[in-house]
């Protein structure tokens, strides 16, 4: 018999083995499960900013109809931005359900706007979601486990493995069943993943990247459980050694790793940053005008001729008040976003010990998930407001009477999207 | 009776020699003790940080300088949500919640920075509290020391030889469940300790506690019974082990983790942003900043009636502050109408999750634990009104002010002349209206009473399995 018939045989016969039937239909029920599940998230996210979009369209405009200044025109003005789920979204939710995704926001600091959240139900976020990701990561080594911890010892038990070796004769026994039972394994997991990616449109090479992903992730699972039935210890001995591996990679590491990170990577205080802010923006009225408007000019030569302020309130002040207020809290800001950074790279490196967590990560940076997604995004925002304070600077500082037709180039926001650097 | 006590006692000299299952003791012992002291801890210096934090807002308001009282509506107040005593047993959704609400004028802002957004990617995986170690750990440790109670008696020929000597299956199986819940109650001791020494230091109701130890015994002497029945019912030791297995993964990762993904399917909730959305486009309400609004016409007719003035400047009180309290009480009114349909479709949400509940005792300990501690999605309601409160009373106080300190004429010449403007400043010891704010746990009777449906949920587990341990006592075969 040649290589493949012998594959063919081998797996003819494993199918007719009720466990096997059992394990590969539960991979197939919880894999189809994620998929419908992931789908269904990412369509509601996709069809509330499609909403959105209109709603804040519509609300704008009529903000905008009864305002007739600049400076009232740029207080009223609320934009929605958002970061839509990519194709692959529905196979790895990743954070989205604690990082922003949406915001709306106006040419006020942006600091007192950016921290807000607009994130899913905390309850829900406690329990985590059920995605293709968490399936292939911490379900998929319990049923390759389960199929393949007594490959030996289960024939052993079963007076079979003489006879097998007699008949069979050849070593590459073990090896290609082992081999078989990974491959119909992998088949369940991703047959219902290519299908939600058909379904949902995705890149082929997002979904090639993926089934790569999970047959090299697979791999080192059969590997591992291989090696470790192959000795001439029970299927208990080897099934409870081998959960306690699945333990400690999957739960026992990202869970003593995240202590570790925490105290190891302290935040600068996060409330701070929003006290700073305020007092700044706020103290202003306070302060002689000149104050506010030099610190201003000296970010933004271009207006010095034009920064004099003579009246108590004037909206080219009160904005220059806001970017100054952003630029006090820019050092404490970008060292929370530093710190934030640093945890994730630390925790990148705990995924070298953990490949439950670096199939975790690999898969929700890939589906743009991920906090590297959510920080593309907010880099997004915020040329969007600096887009904004450059359109509405020159009609402010000129005291140009009010003409809404400048409002046709009124900045519009658009998604910006970056791809996995990992 | 007598052979039970045997058979507990064997099933003890079993474990003292058994690697697995000393091991496996000696381990969850540390990660009890360990998640016991690093709860603890993180919780109260999260206690201090936040309290001297709302202690730096309420000084930092009181100390600004003689303002014109809209300026500090702006100017606005932050309410911290300090953790609640027992979320050093039970932080339940502290850290996937925000810890601070910006408090402002005509506006309801959402909670900012919660710790599962500062450790995204880790948080995944849980968090190691007494709760977690208690309620994912404790089973598996259970499963791990009673998969083959029986089962091994069986495969070693002992059980023959046990039922000969006249050791009938009923005390066979209550030895062996005798045994395990043994183990129950010296994995509760760290809880009970440490509950034991929360209640005078940070003042939590001993009654809290009780429950707290008391929920968790009946959701572990559920896992002790199954996993005893189970071992019973099953043939050999390793297809004991596999059935196990299989109920804790289905029970803690799987269900857990489908019922949040399947209430956010079928009960999506459209979020504040939408929220904000729709109440400013189905509702017209009045800018409190603009007296000619339309909306107030109405109530300016009505003031100039009363005192008998064809003018708003001669009224006795300033209108731009009688307009703004009533912009703020009508737009207050609305915001809190809409923000209270988030809430319910919140608790919607969680109710879905609590359906399944009938399919995985540990959505029902979660659920019990967590409403017992305070540390639950009605809490961060609560905290989220409380915070309201706060801000519609001082906003409201800041009106007042408005109202009645400043002088009308004063008021609308401010934006164009600087010493109207001076005058329209109101003394800096106004500030001193601002309430103190501190988030505080709902009464421990409260807490029990909501921990209850959960609480009977997890009595009948334990019950049913209690009853299928006496069925099958009646007949362990060989």
């Amino acid at each position: 018999m040649n290589q493949l018939t012998q594959l063919w045989v081998e797996c003819r016969f494993q199918l007719t083995r009720t466990a096997v039937r059992i394990v590969l239909l539960l991979a197939l029920i919880l894999s189809t499960s994620a998929v419908i599940l992931g789908t269904i998230e990412v369509n509601n996210q996709r069809s509330n900013i499609a909403q959105l979009i209109d709603l804040d369209r519509v609300e704008r405009t009529a903000a905008w109809q009864t305002n007739g200044d600049w400076g009232d025109i740029a207080y009223a003005g609320f934009h929605y931005t958002y970061d839509s789920p990519s194709k692959l979204a529905f196979a790895a939710l990743g954070q989205r359900d604690i990082l922003a995704w949406q915001h709306r926001i106006r040419m006020l600091a942006l600091e007192g706007q950016i921290h807000e959240r607009d994130t899913a139900n905390p309850d829900l976020a406690l329990l985590g979601q059920f995605d293709f990701a968490l399936v292939a990561s911490v379900l998929l080594p319990l049923l390759v486990i389960v199929l393949l911890h007594d490959i030996k010892a289960g024939e052993r038990s079963a007076g079979r493995e003489v006879l097998l070796l007699a008949t069979a004769g050849s070593s590459g026994l073990w090896a290609r069943r082992a081999l078989v039972l990974s491959m119909l394994l992998g088949l369940c997991l991703l047959l219902p993943f290519w299908i939600g990616a058909f379904v949902s449109a995705t890149e082929a090479t997002d979904v090639l990247a993926v089934t790569a992903m999970c047959l090299l992730y697979l791999a080192f699972w059969g590997g591992l459980v291989w090696r470790f039935g192959r000795g001439d210890l029970s299927a208990e001995v080897t099934a409870c050694g081998l959960v306690g591996v699945w333990f400690l990679l999957a739960i026992a590491i990202p869970i003593l790793g995240r202590m570790a990170i925490i105290a190891t990577t302290p935040l600068p205080e996060s409330g701070e940053i929003l006290m700073l802010q305020r007092e700044v923006v706020n103290g202003a009225w306070d302060k002689p005008k000149q104050t506010t408007m030099d610190a201003f000019v000296a970010t933004h030569p271009e207006w010095r001729g034009k920064a004099e302020v003579t009246l108590p309130f004037e909206w080219k002040w009160y904005y220059a008040f806001q970017q100054v207020g952003d630029q006090e809290a820019a050092a404490l800001s970008s060292q929370y976003r530093a710190g934030i950074v640093a945890r994730e790279q630390a925790a990148l490196w705990l995924g070298l010990i953990s490949p439950p967590l670096l199939l975790q990560k690999s898969l929700s940076c890939l589906a743009r998930t991920d906090l590297s997604a959510a920080l593309n995004y907010e880099d997004n925002v915020r040329a969007f407001h600096e887009q904004m304070r450059h359109f509405y600077y020159p009609l402010l500082f000129s005291n140009a009477s009010y003409d809404p037709s400048p409002l046709q180039q009124h900045p519009v926001y658009t998604e910006n999207d970056n791809s996995c650097a990992f | 009776m007598n052979n039970s006590v045997l058979v507990f006692r064997e099933e003890w000299r079993f474990w003292s020699r058994s690697r697995l299952a000393g091991g496996a003791f000696a381990i969850m012992t540390l990660v009890l003790l360990g998640s016991v002291i690093h709860t603890w801890s993180y919780s109260t210096s999260e206690s201090e940080r936040r309290a001297n934090l709302q202690e730096q807002a309420e000084t930092a308001f009181l100390s600004q300088p003689a303002r014109h009282p809209h300026r500090m509506v702006h100017y606005g107040h932050y309410a911290f949500r300090t953790p609640v005593p027992l979320s050093a047993l039970d932080p339940g959704i502290d850290p996937f919640s925000g810890t601070v609400l910006f408090l402002e004028g005509h506006r309801q802002n959402s909670a900012m920075f919660a710790e599962a957004s500062e450790l995204s990617s880790l948080t995944r995986f849980g968090s190691l509290s007494p709760a977690f170690a208690l309620q994912v750990l404790a089973p598996l440790l259970l499963v791990i020391m009673g998969f083959s109670g029986i089962s091994r008696e069986r495969e070693n020929s002992t059980l023959i030889q046990l039922q000969a000597s006249g050791v009938g299956s009923s005390s066979l199986l209550a030895g062996k469940a005798l045994a395990l819940l043994s183990v129950v109650g010296l994995l509760l001791l760290p809880l009970a300790v440490a509950g034991l020494l929360l209640v005078p230091s940070i003042s939590a109701s001993p009654a809290a506690v009780l429950m707290l130890v008391l929920v968790h015994g009946v959701y572990l002497m559920a896992w002790a019974l199954g996993t005893t029945a189970v071992s019973a019912l099953v043939r050999t030791s390793a297809a004991s082990l596999a059935v196990l297995l299989l109920v804790w993964t289905l029970w803690v990762i799987v269900l857990p983790k489908f019922a949040s993904s399947l209430a956010r399917g079928i009960e999506p909730i459209p979020g504040k942003i939408a929220s904000d959305l729709y109440l400013l486009t189905d509702e017209e309400l009045a800018d409190g900043h603009n007296a000619a609004d339309p909306g107030f016409a109405v109530l300016t007719a009505q003031l100039l009636d009363t005192y008998d003035v064809d003018d708003v400047a001669d009224l006795p009180m300033n209108i731009r502050g009688i307009v703004s309290s009533a912009g703020e009480a009508a737009a207050t009114e609305k915001l809190n109408e809409y923000a209270q349909q988030r809430l319910s479709d919140e608790l919607n949400q969680a109710h879905v999750v609590d359906r399944l509940a009938l399919l995985s005792p540990l959505l029902a300990i979660r659920r019990a634990s967590m409403a017992l501690a305070g540390t639950d999605l009605e809490h961060q309601h609560r905290f989220l009104r409380e915070a309201e409160e706060l801000r519609f009373s001082f906003v409201q106080g800041l009106n007042t002010l408005h109202a009645e300190e400043l002088a009308y004429s004063d008021d609308i010449k401010r934006s164009a002349d600087a010493t109207a403007e001076q005058r329209t400043r109101v003394d800096a010891s106004n500030w001193r209206l601002l309430p103190e704010f501190h988030f505080s746990v709902a009464p421990a009777g409260d807490r029990i009473i909501s921990a209850l449906p959960m609480t009977a949920l997890l009595i009948a587990w334990t019950l049913t399995l209690l009853g299928l341990c006496a069925l099958i006592g009646k007949r362990v075969r060989p």
